[in-house]
């Protein structure tokens, strides 16, 4: 396995500047090239437009605005050469045969001996780019098909082709795994691959029977999206998303590529209703969000925003009708009960979910070397929630069976080998999967590469009370794990965290905390909060903040090693939980912030303390205690939020020493493996001693607050909120830099100001806004 | 015969002692109700009350409403009573004075009400109605509808009603069957029977403006697809004078345990013309203008109840001589000592006295933030008032009437054998005040109301006007050595207040049958609390004014001997309400259906 220390990217368009950022995101230099327009100034300029264009992207595609200086733009015609010395070059330019060979053929000339070349085609079989090219091209070449944006779409389909050198592939597996994140599906060389191959499939099918049932979009899209375990955009929303305007570009190339017998072939009429509607709207200029308006449009009137949806059959559009079908309503309780509702949406849902299970079922064999590949997918290529054999357990291969006969239908030979059985089995801690043959094969995860639901599979909790549980993870360490709505800290949680600080007593010599939730956690319930407070029950909120302050310092003083695995978003509450940690490992797509302020709190849980420790002990700090409580002061009073990992570093919520994990899936083997060597001969920390100023740093931050209050920059209740925030990262009223502030002081300080705000109306109001509409409120 | 003395000293030290009316003297209506006009005004009304409306009371009683070939006649009296009320001015008291109203702080009115309702309460609810049709049309009803029926309203000439109930349909308003069918000229046609309309039919004024429920066909189903309708018995001609006989009549009337002389009526709607009042299928919200309106004057029944009952049980224990104190005799010259030395005798008019005094003081407490709630400048206090009126309505309407049956059962003990016979009047107490229990949503309704409606609403926002107040009050008077005896047991029970609602809100969130389970005894803690709230404030300004040498030191003596009485002897039972009120649902629901 050879090394990608350098990486070059061929196309610049919106694929080719995305996957760029993301090779800068995982910390490797890489070109950027692309044609030189007609006439142009400027050699570079659509290098240069696409990497400015990225750099203002939303969602961000670099995860750190130094990123964007590890990629370097330039053109096809001038700096080909600069090709020699990267290991792995990736076309990404138009989907058109021709014009890529004939890349490759320069590419060819200049690329150094081992260096890998791909291709990130969409749909072009490898063997058909290959046609021409020399065997070293061939044994060097392989196809990474990237999702749209390539930062945040887990899947990446890994295709090689017969004369595909394997160690070429490994190397691309492992940087795509460990490097980039992401989750590599090894697909064969058919056409369109596996996601899109079933994808297309899947979205012309949802579409031509929303239009043969007569749905309007709106309908159709409240039954193809939650009930159906797919993204809410639903098909409609989901293609206005991704342009319309791709849509019969696709759908040739796939009608020019796929063998006559393929379903797709069969059933696509390109001078069908959908066709036609299709070709109506792009005649019209209704591609989509990228032109404005697609099957939805939002639409200015009197000041006010209207929201308008396209009428399917008079293609007008008219305001947006939320659909009433009461399948959708029934189907929270199972695809089964959706299936079977009797309504149009029933209809619908078995009309799309059958013929899309079927199709993946008959082409399986064909397209992947096990169905597991794809269920992941699906699930990483499309946002599915459970992947096609996922959907057809959940209904049951037998009862499937039964309803395609009633319809009189063929049943594909992969369904029918799982009668009487399902695709997956789990059987006490092993999990296995139907194999093509019709036996079952055995998953056993990777030691560096699992997730806590593999743990969790066939064992009981060592404790787990409504909001969180201990496991067991092996090797004598444990897994804390919350699992209340979106990891949201309440009583429960804080009674766990207690005991998670007496690990050492069952005998483990390390903890990490962590799950396979999307977050690590939102903070502190502040539903629960606010009632309290309305109720006025301010000895039950100080003793629940006194109560998470000692389970942290409990934590932060044990006498084993503590690893935060923090994933997604780690707000409030939850911060703090992994502030107290010895160490962090934090996935790249981490988004942290003390956002208390931002409900006019601070925080109280010992994180306003924590933090200010974290920008103390900075090895670049600046002389006197000023800058380290100016930048903690900075960070809470704006409720910073970082919108990745990288960006947490710069915000010092983590640490030099924390990690940073690119692949999800290896986010809590990396904790544990943390974890372990710690624990060798783990000391609990010394407490960092911290002579603070007492009321002049107050005096001095109060006077930049009251700054921003006469700009109105900030409100009467942020000015507020910023006082008693001063007041305790100062050391208080009694400090002065003759004597250290104890931790217990700055935690008695966090306590006061929280309850001193909590009592406030603006507070409450903010808190109520925040649960009522999603929305902070600047009042 | 029972008699009735208007309470109005004790109304007096409400509005101006412990209230302070003249604080919002900036704010409209409250400008012309100065101390003095206020208090002419109730003593005119104490006298109107008295001797008018109380001596028609029996007399109700006894003769009913009649009811021929679908026209009532109420009893004796009742309709000269009634000129005399418009004469008066007393309907339009609070209303607004573009409506021939006298624009007066709603507050006056919820004082009125009480000594109408003292005096004579199946008369009162003639009037009674007509304000929350009044108040229903004036927040909903468009510019023309104002203009016809708002000055009849509100000078008496017409009176209204509410019409929602139907034979198989009461609490579960979803059921309902009477239609709407649109007409041509925007008006509806209504066909349907409604029952147990209370002034649904009766002699006493020129027209009868029913606002009812309805549902137009084609609406969506259940509660969301209900409309109000103004169904006037006549249709008002082109000079806004009763024209045309509507298509609606009263089919018959109930008869009753109580409030014999109100009428209860049978109403058939045959075709009648209606006129839509707020949005198509907007009913319910339109209606609960009115209801919320009617659920505090029912709560205000009960009070009046009471304290009617409490004043001849007063009387009588200290009339009557039987027997002596068990502490040896008092009133050694007679030859019995009279009935209130007993300690028994005491604790039963003691109830009633702190029951009626703080019940009062909570009803006008709420009463003055109606009256924010609709005029104050401020938008926020606005906002803050209506929350508080909102979270304590269902409150009011079930503690008060609870206690009021209580309290007028305990007035009849006092009387002995005596209270049982109808000359007596005491037992008509009882069965009048027992229907205030029952109508305008059962007290079981208000507690479902209060945990599962008012307590979640925004996250607990409404408990903040009474919860934060009276905790800053508890803050601020725990040091106190004069209110120490006081405070100590309000403060204990407003923490048992907190943890029972702490405990709905995370029992009821995850199960709503634990709020539904906790419910009742919640709203009687929830009471009681308010009331020590009340009688702890009640008590601080008759420090005051007995330090400052009050000319009365005898009504303040027994406001703080009153406030003892119910700290020791009414607020303990919040710590048996509590452990009920968290007990949990499994006792209630473990039978199977079966076994009842």
């Amino acid at each position: 396995m050879s090394e990608i220390r350098k990486a070059a990217v061929l196309g610049a368009g919106v694929m080719g500047a995305g996957i760029a950022a993301h090779v800068a995101n995982a910390g490797v230099p890489v070109l950027l090239l692309d044609i030189v327009p007609k006439g142009a100034n400027d050699r570079n300029a659509l290098a240069a437009d696409a990497l400015r264009r990225m750099a203002k992207a939303k969602p961000a595609a670099f995860m750190h605005k130094d990123g964007a200086r590890l990629v370097t733009p330039g053109n096809l015609e001038d700096h080909l050469g600069g090709l020699a010395d990267c290991d792995w070059i990736c076309e990404a330019v138009i989907e058109d045969p021709t014009i890529k060979r004939r890349l490759y053929e320069q590419v060819e000339k200049v690329r150094k001996d081992g260096s890998i070349v791909t291709t990130n085609t969409s749909t072009i079989p490898l063997g058909t780019l290959i046609e021409g090219l020399p065997e070293r091209f061939r044994r060097d070449f392989a196809v990474t098909h990237f999702f749209n944006p390539p930062r945040y779409m887990r899947l990446l389909e890994l295709v090689g082709g017969a004369a595909t050198r394997a160690e070429a592939l490994t190397t691309l597996r492992d940087f795509a795994d460990r490097r980039l994140g992401k989750d590599v599906v090894a697909a064969n060389d058919t056409p369109g691959f596996i996601a899109n191959r079933i994808g297309i499939y899947w979205s012309t099918v949802a579409m031509t029977e929303a239009l043969r049932l007569g749905l309007t979009v709106e309908e159709a899209d409240s039954i193809v999206g939650r009930p159906m375990g797919v993204p809410k955009t639903g098909i409609f929303g989901l293609a206005d998303l991704t342009g319309i305007d791709l849509a019969p570009h696709i759908n040739a190339s796939m009608l020019r590529l796929l063998p006559k017998r393929d379903a797709f072939v069969r059933e696509f009429d390109p001078a069908g209703p959908l066709a036609g509607l299709i070709a109506d709207m792009l005649a019209k200029g209704r591609a989509g969000r990228k032109s404005g308006q697609g099957f939805y449009r939002r639409r200015e009137e009197n000041g006010a925003q209207v929201r308008e949806a396209l009428d399917l059959t008079t293609r007008e559009y008219r305001p947006l009708s939320k659909a009433r079908l009461a399948s959708a309503k029934a189907g929270k309780a199972g695809l089964r009960v959706l299936c079977e509702h009797p309504d149009r949406g029933g209809q619908y849902a078995w009309a799309v979910l059958s013929r899309t299970l079927c199709y993946a079922a008959e082409l399986a064999p064909e397209i992947a070397q096990d169905l597991e590949a794809i269920d992941r997918a699906m699930r990483a290529g499309y946002a599915w929630k459970q992947g096609p054999f996922q959907q057809l357990d959940m209904l049951g291969a037998d009862w499937f069976v039964a309803r395609l006969q009633v319809d009189g239908r063929p049943v594909p030979a992969l369904v029918a080998k799982a009668a009487g059985r399902s695709f997956y089995r789990e059987a006490d801690a092993t999990r296995s999967v139907l194999g093509f043959a019709g036996g079952y094969v055995e998953r056993r995860p990777p030691e560096d590469a699992w997730r806590l639901a593999d743990k969790k599979r066939g064992r009981q909790p060592i404790q787990r009370n409504g909001s969180a549980s201990l496991w067991d993870v092996g090797d004598g360490v444990t897994c804390l794990e919350l699992h209340s709505k979106m990891n949201s800290i309440d009583a429960d949680t804080i009674a766990m965290l207690m005991q998670a600080a007496q690990i050492e007593r069952k005998g483990f010599k390390a903890l990490i905390i962590g799950g396979d939730a999307d977050n690590f956690s939102v903070g502190a319930n502040v539903g629960v909060a606010l009632f309290a407070a309305n109720a006025a029950m301010w000895p039950l909120i100080e003793q629940t903040v006194s109560s998470l302050q000692q389970a942290l310092m409990g934590l932060k003083y044990a006498k084993f090693p503590s690893v935060a695995a923090v994933a997604g978003m780690a707000l409030g509450g939850g911060l703090e939980i992994a502030l107290h940690c010895s160490a962090i490992v934090a996935h790249a797509e981490s988004y942290m912030g003390l956002v208390e302020a931002g409900v006019g709190l601070i925080p109280a849980g010992g994180g306003s303390k924590e933090l200010l420790t974290r920008c103390w002990t900075l090895a670049k700090r600046p002389g006197g205690p000023m800058p380290a409580i100016n930048q903690a002061f900075e960070t809470i009073a704006l409720a910073k939020v970082s919108t990745s990992a990288a960006e947490a570093r710069d915000l010092a919520f983590l640490r030099a020493s924390d990690d940073i994990v690119m692949n999800r899936d290896r986010l809590l083997a990396e904790a544990k493996a943390r974890a372990l060597a710690l624990a060798g001969d783990y000391k609990p920390p010394e407490p960092v001693a911290m002579r603070l100023p007492g009321p002049t740093a107050k005096t001095a931050l109060r006077l930049a607050v009251d700054g921003f209050l006469a700009q109105g920059k900030a409100t009467p209740h942020d000015a507020r909120v910023a006082a008693e925030l001063a007041d305790v990262l100062a050391g208080g009223e009694k400090a002065d830099i003759t004597g250290e502030v104890t931790e217990k002081a700055l935690l008695e300080l966090e306590r006061k100001a929280f309850l001193a705000l909590i009592r406030t109306g603006p507070t409450l109001d903010r808190i109520e806004h925040l649960l009522e509409t999603g929305r902070p409120l600047r009042n | 015969m029972p008699v009735y003395n208007a309470p109005l000293r004790d109304i007096r030290f409400v509005l101006h002692e412990l209230i302070g009316m003249e604080r919002f003297a900036n704010l409209p209506g409250f400008k012309d109700a100065s101390a003095d006009v206020v208090d002419a005004i109730l003593e005119e009304a104490g006298k109107f009350v008295g001797e008018v409306l109380q001596p028609l009371n029996q007399v109700g009683d006894r003769e009913g409403c009649k009811f021929a070939a679908g026209e009532v006649a109420t009893p004796t009296g009742f309709r000269q009573a009634y000129q005399t009320y418009c004469q008066g001015g007393w309907g339009g008291l609070a209303a607004d004075p573009e409506h021939g109203g006298q624009g007066l702080p709603h507050l006056i009115g919820f004082a009125l009400s009480e000594l109408m309702s003292g005096a004579n309460m199946a008369f009162a609810m003639y009037p009674g109605l007509s304000h929350g049709a009044y108040a229903a049309i004036e927040r909903h009803g468009t510019p023309g509808q104002k203009a016809s029926y708002l000055p009849k309203l509100a000078s008496g000439e017409w009176t209204g009603t509410m019409n929602l109930t139907e034979p198989h349909c009461g609490t579960d308003l979803g059921l309902m069957r009477s239609r709407a069918e649109p007409q041509a000229d925007g008006s509806y046609r209504i066909t349907g029977t409604k029952i147990f309309i209370s002034a649904g039919e009766h002699d006493l004024a020129d027209n009868i403006v029913h606002l009812v429920l309805a549902k137009i066909p084609g609406g969506p189903e259940g509660v969301r697809g209900i409309s109000l309708f103004i169904a006037p018995k006549f249709l008002p001609g082109a000079d806004g004078s009763p024209g045309k006989r509507n298509t609606l009549a009263c089919g018959s009337i109930e008869h009753k345990m109580g409030i014999h002389g109100n009428s209860t009526c049978v109403m058939n709607y045959d075709g009648a013309v209606g006129y839509l009042l707020g949005g198509a299928h907007r009913g319910l919200q339109a209606m609960f203008t009115m209801m919320n309106a009617a659920r505090l004057g029912v709560g205000i029944q009960g009070l009046a109840q009471a304290e009617a009952a409490y004043q001849n049980a007063a009387i009588y224990a200290r009339e009557r001589r039987q027997g002596r104190s068990v502490a040896g005799a008092k009133d050694a010259d007679a030859p019995a000592d009279a009935i209130v030395v007993h300690p028994d005798v005491r604790r039963m008019l003691m109830t009633a006295r702190a029951f009626t005094e703080g019940a009062r003081a909570l009803g006008l407490w709420t009463g003055l933030r109606i009256d924010l709630a609709h005029v104050h400048p401020d938008e926020r206090t606005r906002r803050d008032a209506e929350d508080f009126v909102a979270l304590l309505t269902p409150v009011i309407k079930g503690y008060f009437t609870d206690m009021g049956f209580e309290v007028a059962n305990l007035a009849m003990q006092c009387y002995g054998g005596h209270g049982y016979i109808a000359e007596h009047g005491m037992e008509q107490f009882v069965r009048d005040a027992r229907i205030a229990q029952i109508y305008e949503g059962a007290n079981g309704v208000q507690a479902l109301d209060l945990v599962g409606r008012k307590l979640p609403q925004n996250m607990g926002r409404l408990l903040r006007q009474f919860f934060h107040p009276l905790d800053v009050f508890l803050q601020a008077h725990a040091a106190d050595a004069g209110l120490r005896e006081l405070v100590g047991p309000l403060a204990r029970a407003f923490g048992r207040l907190q943890q029972a609602t702490a405990h709905i809100a995370t029992a009821g969130l995850k199960d709503a049958e634990e709020a539904a389970a906790a419910s009742s005894d919640y709203l009687r803690l929830f009471g009681l609390v308010a009331l020590g709230w009340m009688w702890a404030e009640m008590a601080k300004v008759a420090q005051t004014k007995l330090k400052e040498g009050s000319a009365e030191p005898e009504f303040y003596r027994a406001k703080l001997a009153t406030a003892r009485f119910f700290m020791e002897r009414m607020l303990p039972d919040t710590a048996a309400l509590q452990a009920k009120a968290t007990a949990g649902k499994r006792s209630l629901m473990e039978l199977d259906a079966a076994v009842f």
